[in-house]
């Protein structure tokens, strides 16, 4: 007796049905080893500003009568070596209008470009329109390492 | 000739030296035992308000000032030949305090940093020379600012010339319409001064920074400004906006014309905040005072307020992109950081409308639009990326369900026929008798 069920065609419901799963199983693996790929290489992410940062410079880039303007998260922070070699750090957001400060070696104080602000070594508004200090930081050297950090 | 008169009885009398000034305080003089046990009124409100006076502070007595011997208990402590001074008249007050603030010997024993030039300057502003010249019975003198018997150092919060109180003491009397009546200005100053951009700093956000009347006008040597140099005095804080006016064309001409400077666009007392909508020939545009449209002036301004505007919205536009691409945690933050520059860049440019020329305005202006388009770059490249992980999401999420749903279809295609056989047999199995009738289905029922 022959089975008929051994030469009958597979019916087309069931071939798709297969073909379906086949297929779904296929993009589902590439679906996830594709963004799982992907995940493995970092994106660019910033260092975590809300406390503290690493500073891309090592201590001696930084002469002592100068500063540099550096990242802190997504605003400016301003490094200063003052003339008697401490480093000192401060947010770099003129506390007028929040325009970037520099430090003027000539004046030894850190400038407001924008409306003539002055401010100390320490951060002090001396002159110039700005009606209050800058937020300064707190600076800790490791090594080679510069780390600045909000005070809490 | 009276202040000459003072002036020579006071020093007839000596100045108080630091050690007999302190011995011969005011607890220790017998003026205060008849004077406090006086009834309220002008003969012992003196004495009750004199502890608080910087004066008292410092070891002085009522001798200090009025003279007399306060050794003596009785009316002879007011002996004229005493060198007690009875009624000291108006134009007395500069000399007797200046007799001590004047003298930089004297004062360095208590202050060294106070400057001794008060009585010279008040001799060369308009109250001292309205006193010297018309002796003028309303003008103000040293008292009318430091009340005296409750003279407190500028620096303490509760006295009359502390920053927060200084239009309050100039308007005692220059918004006093019946007092200032005989002299023809206006008395609208203070409370102009109150609502402008200076007086919310100072008055409502408490920004002791933020100027009152003598940072402008002086102190000791109170005067208006002069048209000349009208840009000296808003230039002691607006320094770079003084520089690029003072190179300009205005600059020039204004002083030649009679117009004050600063105070033609921002008005003096009632300064206004600045913005952007000032520039221009629109509507609250101060360069329509006077240009037209057509003019030269007019044509720079309007290319002014064009480079301006476009910094502007382009620095709004930029931040409002990079702000959606953190809120949708994508890393923007150096696109933010550099985006300061920009910031930065608006500033210097709003700075430099002072000098009323287009192309330095454009210098600024183009260092801005360089750094929002590279915002914008990076923006969009964020975006972009946010994009990306949306769309792979979703087509992660469409073939799951996919996946679920044709699961649940083969399961039930290779479960059906299966599950129909074992249900077939099973019920050929039963017999009759046990399979449920009526009755079983009653005592269900009942049970």
């Amino acid at each position: 007796m022959i089975d008929p069920s051994a030469t009958a065609p597979e019916p087309p419901r069931r071939k798709f049905l297969d073909w379906l799963l086949g297929t779904s199983v296929g993009a589902l693996v590439l679906a996830i080893l594709y963004p799982a790929t992907r995940y493995m290489i970092p994106p660019e992410a910033a260092e975590s500003s809300s406390a503290s940062v690493t500073l891309p410079f090592a201590p001696d880039d930084v002469a002592p009568n100068t500063g540099r303007v550096f990242k802190f998260g997504n605003r400016p922070g301003l490094l200063i070596r003052t003339p008697t070699n401490e480093l000192k750090a401060f947010s770099a957001a003129c506390t007028h209008l929040g325009c970037i400060v520099q430090y003027r070696p000539d004046l030894a104080e850190i400038w407001c470009a924008c409306h003539n602000g002055h401010f100390d070594l320490n951060g002090r508004n001396v002159a110039g329109p700005p009606p209050s200090p800058l937020e300064d930081f707190t600076v800790n050297v490791r090594g080679d390492e510069i780390i600045v950090g909000r005070k809490t | 000739m009276l202040a000459t008169c003072v002036g020579a009885m006071i020093l007839l009398l000596g100045r108080p030296d630091v050690t007999s000034a302190q011995s011969d305080s005011v607890a220790a003089e017998t003026c205060v035992t008849c004077h406090q046990a006086m009834p309220d009124g002008p003969l012992s409100d003196p004495v009750k308000r004199y502890g608080d006076d910087v004066h008292s502070g410092k070891g002085f007595g009522c001798v200090a000032c009025h003279g007399g011997d306060g050794t003596v208990l009785g009316p002879e402590a007011m002996d004229p030949a005493r060198g007690f001074l009875r009624d000291l008249s108006r134009p007395q007050i500069p000399t007797m305090c200046g007799h001590c603030h004047s003298d930089p010997t004297f004062m360095r024993q208590y202050n060294p940093g106070l400057r001794v030039d008060q009585e010279a300057e008040y001799q060369t502003s308009v109250h001292g020379r309205r006193l010297a010249e018309e002796n003028d019975s309303l003008v103000a003198t040293c008292i009318s600012c430091h009340p005296a018997h409750g003279i407190r150092p500028p620096s303490d919060p509760l006295s009359s010339v502390h920053p927060l109180n200084v239009s309050k003491t100039c308007g005692a009397c220059h918004a006093n319409a019946d007092y200032m009546a005989d002299y023809g200005i206006p008395t609208d100053q203070a409370t102009k001064y109150e609502g402008s951009v200076h007086g919310e700093a100072l008055l409502v956000a408490r920004d002791l920074s933020a100027p009152t009347c003598n940072d402008c006008h002086g102190n000791h040597g109170a005067a208006p400004p002069g048209v000349s140099w009208v840009g000296n005095t808003c230039g002691q804080c607006h320094s770079v906006q003084e520089q690029h006016f003072q190179t300009s064309r205005h600059g020039e001409l204004f002083p030649l014309i009679g117009i004050p400077g600063c105070a033609a666009c921002h008005n003096n007392h009632d300064i206004p905040a600045a913005s952007d909508e000032m520039i221009g020939m629109g509507e609250g545009a101060v360069c329509a005072k006077c240009h037209t449209e057509e003019s030269e002036g007019g044509t720079q301004a309007l290319v002014i307020r064009r480079l301006i505007d476009s910094l502007r919205t382009q620095l709004d536009s930029a931040r409002h992109l990079l702000e959606s691409a953190e809120n949708s945690g994508i890393e923007v933050s150096q696109a933010q950081y550099d985006l300061e520059g920009a910031h930065s860049a608006l500033v210097e440019s709003r700075a430099a409308v002072h000098t009323f020329r287009a192309a330095a305005v454009d210098s600024s202006v183009s260092v801005g639009l360089a750094i929002t388009d590279n915002a914008f770059v990076s923006g969009i490249k964020a975006l972009g990326e946010l994009r990306f992980r949306r769309t792979g999401l979703a087509v992660f999420a469409l073939i799951t369900v996919v996946l679920i749903v044709a699961l649940l279809l083969k399961i039930k295609e290779i479960e059906g026929p299966t599950m129909s056989y074992i249900m077939f047999t099973r019920e050929l199995r039963v017999p009759d008798d046990r399979r449920p009738g009526p009755s079983d289905r009653h005592d269900e029922e009942s049970s």
